[in-house]
């Protein structure tokens, strides 16, 4: 049963760890690039207008730096689960929504050059997942776990 | 020591000499010195592109190109299957028409009539109504150059190459910095990406 739980709690620690350095490369391939690169990636979207595309492409990279660090060095989970999740809640619902219009164009999830098809859907969805567990698991669980 | 020196030159260079193949001048506008270089893969079929000669196009050419700040170059990325059949013959009446100086011209005409050429196929019709008599018949023949086929190919293998998968594609060079920008692209923000690497 002890072990059970050791490697239960093994298995979150490693997914935190992943899901936080997925963050922080995320970050770092926007941050590399003059902002209105990022801007013209989100805009293509066509769902924000365009001051507001402006406010996401200058302070977005910035959040994902903010919840990469927290979530590898295991500090305020009960922050930084949910806020990776709603993060990744919005880009996955976006990239659904521009694949099922026929939009053929980059997801910018990790600078330019990729566009979206099923198997950007796929990993967003599973890092999707595994946020969530994460969230529910420092919701519930207190500040053992995850 | 000096080996080193010159090693490590050479390997800054090496980006900056392979961002910018060779291209026909007439498929030009602005100075080659300008510091920056934008190449717009296009087809004259694609919508889009129909979309970014119009209206992108002319805010660049006022704002940057005239000023001497952007160099603008017009690249060939013909497209395959159903609505793109006649885009190697228009980009083949385009280069030749570049070869004596007219590829402005034939393009604004290619994208001017685009919806009707590129469903009839009458892609010369459209092409010499931009041309004087004498230039049709010269652009007829250059058309015929087995150069200008190659010309098209290997842009095409140059813009794959560089990561263009779709088009219009925006490849926007500044020194050794090289952003490719897929469409949509809003001319508020490139015009923030250009202010910020002029600066």
């Amino acid at each position: 049963m002890a072990s059970s739980n050791r490697l239960a709690r093994s298995l979150l620690l490693v997914l935190r760890v992943a899901l936080g350095a997925v963050f922080l490369y995320a970050a770092w391939t926007k941050l590399r690039e003059p902002w209105p690169i990022f801007a013209m990636a989100i805009d293509a979207y066509g769902v924000l207008p365009e001051r507001a595309v402006m406010v996401v492409a200058r302070t977005l990279p910035w959040a994902e730096l903010a919840i990469g660090l927290l979530l590898i060095a295991g500090l305020w989970r009960r922050v930084a689960t949910p806020a990776a999740s709603l993060v990744l809640l919005l880009f996955f619902g976006l990239m659904v929504r521009a694949y099922a219009q026929g939009k053929q164009i980059d997801c910018g999830c990790f600078g330019l050059g990729e566009a979206i098809s099923w198997r950007t859907l796929l990993r967003d969805g599973s890092l999707l997942a595994g946020s969530l567990l994460l969230t529910l698991v420092s919701l519930r669980g207190g500040r053992n776990n995850a | 020591m000096s080996m080193k020196l010159y090693a490590v030159a050479l390997a800054a260079v090496l980006p900056c000499l392979a961002a910018m193949p060779e291209v026909d001048k007439g498929k030009t506008l602005g100075s080659p010195s300008a510091p920056i270089t934008i190449e717009v893969f296009s087809d004259f079929t694609c919508p889009h592109c129909k979309l970014l000669h119009d209206q992108t196009v002319p805010l660049l050419m006022k704002d940057y190109v005239v000023q001497g700040k952007v160099y603008l170059v017009s690249r060939d990325f013909p497209l395959n299957g159903p609505g793109h059949q006649y885009s190697r013959e228009a980009f083949s009446y385009a280069d030749a028409a570049a070869r004596i100086g007219k590829y402005q011209a034939v393009a604004d005409a290619l994208y001017a009539n685009q919806a009707a050429w590129a469903i009839n196929g009458k892609v010369w019709d459209t092409v010499a109504a931009a041309l004087s008599p004498a230039d049709q018949k010269r652009v007829q023949t250059l058309a015929k150059d087995p150069g200008v086929a190659a010309e098209i190919q290997r842009e095409l293998e140059e813009g794959t190459a560089a990561g263009v998968n779709s088009t219009p594609t925006l490849i926007v060079s500044a020194g050794i910095r090289r952003y490719p920008l897929p469409a949509p692209i809003s001319y508020t923000f490139l015009r923030s990406l250009l202010d910020g690497l002029l600066k």
